[in-house]
């Protein structure tokens, strides 16, 4: 595999902090053309610009628009690095799938949706149910995707028991022991989710990588 | 000029473009930001409330054309729902500039108030977004309905019936809201104010929920409100047109809900106020609605208490008055609770921000709804005292006072003092606030009189003239 010149590394960093797509997808093609590894790519570059900008949204220095550039730019230039991952036959850069969604009866998606950008932006796979997801929903993706985690969010009191309901339907078919199991939301703390028996609790979106990578290393 | 617009708005999300909800949000998030800098709107956290009718009346053509090029997402049919700028700019015009809300003795009149406003504020109160428990719920309420200054009462949300947690579309959630909108008839016939007008009861979820609480006799009346919401940012759905039909039907007040997040679509401060422009009309030309409760909040923090939730709040409520006849109403969010005197200073900011600037008060939802039962009358009293003493302020003034205020609270927002709960501040029995929460009130209340607001005055010039 080539060194990837401090130049493309450089300029592909800069396209996907801005959010440009087109060019980080341009660069990224420009840097496999040039025989650089693509998982170099995904951990040298890709992970430390998403980082970077999910830092900036935590401090509020950005906001959620640039977020979701950076993170469609990243995932697109994922997308190709993917595809010529499973071509040379390596393994899949993925730190670990992950299903996500709003509980049932919840629509509220804003704060579900960071978490699912700044997860995919450091390596995760995820699998975005959207909002509404019904108990069954979660086990049934859980277990077509293999998952390795389950992450449900709820913004109000009034819907949050369906994240006990969820915990409960994979316990009731024996399949809670495959998944870990988080949740975080508005209406949720570090109480609830020790009342409901999930494997963690994360208060914003940075704590929810944090959690997730910390889960995946020791299940 | 078109009268049936309901059937008119099914039509438009059947036939309206065709986008993915992603797309849309994309979209928004894009044209605002193009908008802020077209309009050329600038946000200055040294003035949160600024004095640039030009910037107002920029903000409001940028909220207008954001509204027309865009239309209203709604989610259930996945198009969006258009109207043309004539449409638009003929159903603004001919909305309420004025709502009676309540009956007999105890009705108000809600006004379009105006920049630097003479009229005073209608002040609303009520757990608005902190929940209560069903043991805690009827005192909360009745301590804000025996508030002289309180004029409307918010019945809140309780998450359990009897004991068990509410499932949203289940029986308990019709149960529920019956039982909450019959424990706020009960304070408001408590407090001796039996016609004071109720503004929602926020526990269901769903349409059937909501049109439960309505009973003439024991829950809500015409004379009352129910919210219908939007959802983040410039949508709706079937589920809450379907409430608007139901509600003009029977002749009920709708509240036009919106959560705008500072931060989120709509970008920073500036582009959040375009958002919010847009959604307010979105309330007048889809929900034909008597008022806008507009809860704008901290993406991070859930508050708009801050410099950029202050200016967001002051900016809207001008670029509005200036360029509507609607009847507008602030939402102030604090990080603090009751029993602080954070909460108090995080209060009257808001309220001093929302007179001189044209709304009316509504408050408070504390600690950014994280904690249970934190939540008292007594701080709906600072904030009518705060919106009494306010009116004749020019903005240069009150951006004085906001300023001041600030700094009594605004270090706190990443490490807040949530207070205490509901039966550590007032007495269970007598429902009156016990001497520590009054004591910090005092502190606070001559601190701000120090500063030379008139808190003893302005309320008695209001009541008596």
């Amino acid at each position: 595999m080539a060194e990837i010149t401090e130049q493309l590394r450089a300029e592909l960093s800069e396209a996907l902090r801005q959010g440009d797509a087109d060019k980080a997808e341009a660069l990224t093609r420009q840097a496999l053309d040039g025989g650089a590894d693509p998982l170099e790519v995904i951990q040298g570059i890709i992970v430390p610009a998403l980082t970077e900008v999910g830092q900036l949204f935590q401090e509020f220095k950005i906001f959620l628009p640039e977020l979701m550039l950076a993170g469609e730019a990243a995932k697109r230039a994922t997308a190709i690095l993917e595809e010529a991952i499973a071509a040379s036959g390596q393994a899949s850069a993925s730190l670990g799938t992950v299903v996500i969604g709003t509980v049932e009866n919840d629509v509220h998606d804003i704060g579900k949706n960071i978490v699912s950008t700044l997860l995919s932006s450091h390596g995760f796979k995820v699998v975005d149910l959207g909002r509404d997801v019904a108990p069954s929903a979660f086990l049934d993706a859980a277990l077509k995707e293999q998952a390795d985690i389950v992450a449900m969010s709820s913004l109000m009191t009034t819907t949050r028991p369906s994240q006990r309901s969820t915990i409960n339907l994979f316990k009731e078919v024996g399949e809670r022991e495959k998944f870990k199991i988080i949740v975080g939301g508005g209406s949720v703390n570090q109480q609830w989710a020790d009342e409901i028996g999930a494997d963690g609790y994360a208060a914003d979106a940075a704590a929810a990588v944090e959690l997730c990578k910390s889960l995946i290393q020791v299940s | 000029m078109q009268t049936n617009w309901l059937v008119e708005i099914v039509k438009r999300s059947e036939n309206g473009p065709f986008m993915k909800e992603p797309d849309f949000e994309m979209a928004l998030a894009k044209r605002t930001a193009e908008l802020v800098r077209e309009y050329g709107l600038k946000f200055d956290p040294q003035v949160p409330i600024p004095s640039d009718d030009d910037m107002a009346d920029r903000l409001y053509q940028a909220g207008l054309d954001l509204f027309v090029e865009m239309g209203v997402y709604n989610q259930t049919t996945e198009r969006c729902i258009k109207f043309t700028r004539d449409e638009t700019e003929e159903i603004v015009g001919t909305a309420l500039n004025a709502v009676v809300l309540g009956t007999g003795k105890d009705a108000v009149v809600m006004r379009h108030r105006g920049v630097e406003s003479d009229i005073p504020c209608v002040v609303h109160s009520g757990p608005t977004g902190t929940p209560c428990t069903e043991r805690y719920h009827p005192l909360i309420l009745l301590s804000c309905a025996q508030e002289p200054l309180v004029d409307c009462l918010g019945a809140g949300s309780v998450s359990t019936y009897m004991g068990q947690a509410i499932i949203p579309g289940s029986p308990t959630e019709i149960l529920g809201a019956r039982r909450d909108a019959a424990v706020a008839r009960e304070a408001v016939r408590k407090a001796g104010r039996p016609g004071m007008h109720i503004n929602d009861v926020a526990v269901p979820l769903t349409c059937a929920g909501k049109m439960a609480a309505i009973d003439q006799d024991s829950g809500l009346r015409t004379s009352d409100a129910v919210l219908v919401s939007q959802m983040v940012e410039l949508k709706t759905d079937y589920d809450q047109l379907s409430r608007v039909a139901h509600l003009k039907s029977v002749g009920m007040h709708i509240v036009d809900l919106m959560t705008p997040l500072i931060g989120g679509l709509g970008g920073g401060a500036e582009g959040t106020a375009v958002v919010t422009i847009a959604c307010h009309i979105l309330g007048v030309v889809l929900y034909s609605a008597s008022y806008h409760m507009m809860s704008h909040t901290h993406l991070r923090w859930v508050n708009n208490t801050d410099r950029m939730g202050l200016w967001m709040q002051s900016m809207v409520a001008q670029a509005l008055s200036r360029n509507t006849p609607i009847v507008l109403l602030n939402d102030i969010y604090t990080v603090s609770g009751p029993g602080t005197a954070e909460l108090l200073w995080e209060v009257a900011a808001g309220a001093v921000t929302g007179t001189v600037s044209g709304m009316n008060q509504q408050g408070a939802g504390t600690t950014g709804g994280f904690n249970a039962d934190h939540t008292t009358g007594l701080e709906a009293r600072f904030i009518a005292e705060v919106a009494h003493a306010s009116l004749g302020l020019t903005r240069e003034e009150a951006n004085g006072y906001a300023l001041e205020f600030l700094k009594h609270y605004e270090d706190t927002f990443d490490n807040p003092n949530r207070g205490y709960p509901f039966p550590e501040l007032y007495d269970e029995e007598t429902v009156e606030p016990k001497e520590q929460w009054l004591e910090i009130y005092h502190e606070v209340r001559d601190a701000i009189i120090a500063l030379g607001l008139d808190l003893d005055g302005g309320w008695r010039k209001v009541r008596h003239g």
